[in-house]
């Protein structure tokens, strides 16, 4: 829940002094380049990208590689939380499966995401479908792992309560363990949409021919810097846009979360 | 209550007919690194319907523990009885609820106050019939207007109200409480003090109390069941006849209840004294 709390603080930090650290940046970059105090071939100044940018988002290139892009991450992103939660709920509650699964999942996990890329490609081919497998796999984990965590952190006390309460089985999941576990969940989606994202374009630079990662890397080999810069700053704007959705969604749909005092998150 | 219950009572106007709980040589015991330790050993005792007794002992003489075995949380050892209308306790008995010491651990910080109240009704009563319940559970305790607040939003005593009423809300036969007041301000335990009292006459529930306070324990309780030694054992039994309502100024004045505190206070510095006899003998 430190996570979560942290994050709120942070979208919070953005405020007026902050824009201005941003801005001051953004015009050192351009004076430093237009004055030729720095001069590399390929690094254009931020007014450069912003020219790229809007031929690129009048062109409708832009606007169809993003849509790609943000599809194949919340497709992927939302299987793996269907994944995730079930099996991590599973794993959590049940030992039995939990000594069945403890070796894999800690190989598994232990595998770094990118080396898996390139078999992905291999036996998935150039495709839609590899990307999405690669985006699932790899987000999957901090899902799984958070959700195992979270429905283990039911407290004794609250399990003294539920068996004076007389909760049947399903009820105690139900009214004492998910709620528990909420809040673990939360962070491991939440960590899960970056991973998303990210791996959705190291997908596509290597393998789908579509989408950021793939018009990142084609204009790579076209030298043109100020596009694949319009791009970057896309990629980061999508990453911002999905983590502010998803803390609000996660706001309306846990409002006791939320609402939690400072010494409880 | 439980017609099933009362049949196993030969005669329903014999001794055995109005006993809630009945212990005989209750043992309980712990592992602690390889090592067994006996917490409590031949404890017997009854309780009776719509009496308010109280388990007093010295702190980490196993009160709490030989509340959980009457709560069905704990078990004891083989050869223990322990009986909820003359049937073994295996499991929490239907009609005894425990108010437990730590509220805002066992509160549920994710439902409100009314929520809390309602979790052991859900499912079990209609949402109109839930509701009524709940809204009496509070008015007895007092926190009516707080009902839709989250309980880490109110003080300590307000928690333990909270608790209070969601162990009401059950509609129990039998509150089985756990050092209800140990960790609030004098005033507020005063104040608590006197609710619990009220809703004990009100509800004529039959009330097991642990405490290490002597005060509330004569304060409050019809009969005081002294606990001390290692492994401990009831080594004394009061009743305490002093006319209610009970009241803080008035009835702390009575002599019968100064009689009562010197009687409980030398029965713990006794045992006390033979514990530490006993051991210099085994030296």
């Amino acid at each position: 829940m430190h996570n979560l709390r942290s994050v709120a603080r942070l979208r919070s930090s953005w405020n007026l002094p902050g824009l201005c650290l941003l801005v001051f940046l953004g015009l050192s970059w351009e004076l430093l380049v237009d004055l030729n105090v720095i001069s590399y071939e390929f690094l254009p100044s931020p007014s450069q990208v912003a020219v790229a940018g809007e031929r690129l988002i009048s062109s409708g290139e832009l606007g169809r590689n993003a849509a790609h892009t943000l599809v194949a991450t919340l497709v992927g992103w939302i299987i793996a939380a269907v994944v995730g939660i079930s099996v991590g709920i599973l794993l959590g509650l049940s030992r039995v499966a939990w000594g069945f699964s403890v070796a894999t999942i800690e190989v598994l996990r232990a595998l770094p995401a990118i080396a898996f890329v390139p078999v992905a490609i291999l036996v998935f081919g150039f495709s839609l479908e590899m990307e999405l497998i690669v985006v699932v796999f790899v987000s999957q984990w901090p899902i799984l792992i958070n959700t195992i965590e979270g429905v283990r952190s039911v407290t004794p006390a609250h399990q003294d309560v539920a068996r004076i309460m007389r909760l049947g089985r399903l009820e105690h999941i139900r009214k004492i363990v998910l709620p528990s576990a909420a809040p673990h969940v939360i962070v491991g989606l939440q960590l899960g949409l970056a991973l998303a994202l990210a791996l959705a374009i190291v997908a596509e630079m290597l393998g789908n021919p579509a989408g950021i990662g793939y018009a990142l890397s084609t204009q790579q080999l076209a030298l043109q810097p100020e596009n694949m810069f319009a791009y970057v700053v896309v990629t980061g704007l999508l990453g911002l846009v999905l983590n502010a959705g998803f803390l609000r969604l996660a706001a309306l749909l846990f409002p006791a979360l939320t609402a939690l005092p400072e010494e409880r998150v | 209550m439980d017609s099933q219950h009362q049949d196993l009572q030969p005669g329903s106007t014999g001794p055995g007919a109005a006993e809630v709980f009945a212990c005989r040589d209750v043992s309980v015991g712990f592992t602690k690194r390889r090592e067994a330790h006996r917490v409590l050993e031949g404890v017997s005792f009854t309780v009776r319907r719509g009496e308010f007794v109280s388990i007093l002992g010295p702190s980490g003489t196993g009160k709490t523990t030989l509340l959980r075995v009457l709560g069905g949380l704990h078990s004891a050892e083989p050869g223990s009885d322990v009986r909820f209308h003359g049937v073994p306790v295996t499991k929490p008995p239907e009609g005894a609820v425990v108010v437990f010491q730590d509220y805002r651990a066992s509160l549920l910080p994710w439902r409100t106050v009314e929520k809390n109240v309602a979790l052991g009704l859900e499912g079990k009563l209609s949402p109109a019939l839930r509701r009524d319940r709940v809204a009496n559970a509070l008015d007895l305790v007092g926190l009516r207007d707080r009902a839709k607040d989250y309980p880490w939003r109110l003080s300590g005593g307000m928690q333990q109200r909270v608790q209070i009423a969601r162990a009401l809300a059950m509609e129990p036969e039998v509150l089985l409480m756990d050092e209800p007041f140990g960790s609030l301000d004098a005033m507020t335990k005063g104040q608590l003090q006197d609710g619990l009292q009220r809703i004990h006459q009100l509800t004529h529930t039959t009330v097991v109390f642990v405490t290490h306070d002597i005060e509330e324990a004569v304060y409050l309780s019809d009969r005081v069941l002294v606990l001390t030694g290692v492994p401990a054992r009831v080594t004394r039994e009061i009743v305490v006849d002093l006319p209610r309502p009970r009241d803080h100024i008035t009835s702390k004045e009575l002599p019968e209840y100064l009689d009562f505190r010197h009687a409980i206070h030398t029965a713990i510095r006794g045992s006390e004294r033979e514990e530490a006899l006993e051991r210099e003998r085994d030296a």
